[in-house]
């Protein structure tokens, strides 16, 4: 599948255009998009730690999950809205960069872990998770950070 | 010998010269702060979050700040680290940026903020631990904490776009 012409047309958006004309605008979405990632590591982190059973082991998985979930949801949409905008001022860049991609593909592997496993999160009264849990919660911290660390190499690569 | 030249000095060593021409190196050591940062500012906030009565409002304070605690440190170590040698390999070269002498004066600041938390208002957090609206003293420092991390994480994100 040839992606291309879609990475132009995002390229060529009147959005896109007036963030990359701007000195201004860019640097500042590239803040709000680090004020969400820096929240949304903290919140995730501390979930992923406390299902590992090495986190805020004095509150229950449900009480962690409960209590943090709405704001992960929040960092995520800022994080991610803002990341679409940059992505649309230099969407050609994102193209031929070769930490894009795993950057989407972490993305991806992230967002599609939590609905699968929400459930089972919320609803055990446990206060030891399974095995398979802490497989989980790894993959999570794994995927996540992964995507930060792809995200800060694309200026690199 | 002034602050510049002193700045000059660090960034013409050997070792801010390695580190500045590493072409793994660099990038590597700037992942790990932004990693690291995301970890201990992202902590750091659910703690001032718990003060100001936004999140965990029926959890005890003292479990969100002990609980954090160790994860905090983790990553304002390597964070501090990291930060420290992409200085070395730039000093003379950021110091001149108003976001980086910006940065530099709100870490005290909020490191202050913290210490007078603790050694004032921390010390009666048995009276209101689980309480969803905790003192006057002890919100303020939570919004102090906020908005002067994000203050550092702006600037230390603008001071890429104002260096000569």
């Amino acid at each position: 599948m040839n992606l291309l012409p879609f990475f132009k047309w995002c390229d060529a958006t009147w959005i896109g255009e007036v963030i990359r004309q701007s000195t201004t605008i860019f640097p500042v979405i590239e803040v709000l998009h680090l004020f969400g990632l820096t929240i949304l590591l903290g919140t995730l982190t501390i979930i992923d730690l406390r299902i590992l059973g090495i986190g805020m082991r004095r509150q229950s998985i449900p009480t962690v999950v409960s209590n943090l979930g709405p704001l992960t949801v929040w960092a995520a949409v800022v994080t991610i809205v803002s990341g679409i905008l940059l992505f649309l001022s230099e969407a050609l860049k994102c193209y031929d960069n070769q930490a894009f991609p795993w950057k989407m593909w972490l993305l991806l592997a992230g967002i599609l872990l939590y609905p699968l496993f929400q459930r089972r999160m919320t609803r055990s009264g446990a206060l030891e998770s399974s095995a398979q849990m802490k497989i989980v919660a790894v993959l999570s911290l794994v995927f996540w950070y992964g995507v930060a660390l792809a995200g800060r190499a694309i200026a690199f690569v | 010998m002034s602050l510049e030249s002193i700045c000059q000095a660090i960034q013409e060593s050997r070792i801010g010269m390695g580190l500045r021409e590493s072409p793994v190196l660099w990038p590597c050591i700037e992942a790990t702060h932004v990693l690291s940062l995301a970890l201990s500012v992202g902590t750091i906030a659910l703690v001032d979050l718990r003060l100001i009565g936004f999140i965990m409002k029926d959890q005890p304070v003292t479990d969100v700040i002990e609980q954090t605690q160790p994860w905090t440190f983790t990553g304002f170590g390597l964070a501090f680290l990291s930060g420290a040698l992409l200085f070395w390999s730039e000093a003379f070269r950021v110091y001149p940026s108003w976001s980086f002498r910006m940065k530099m004066a709100c870490i005290p600041l909020l490191g202050l903020n913290a210490l007078l938390f603790h050694k004032t208002i921390y010390k009666s957090v048995d009276q209101w631990n689980t309480s969803s609206v905790v003192p006057m003293r002890a919100r303020m420092a939570g919004w102090f904490g906020l908005v002067f991390w994000a203050v550092v994480i702006f600037c230390g994100r603008w001071t890429a776009y104002n260096l000569q």
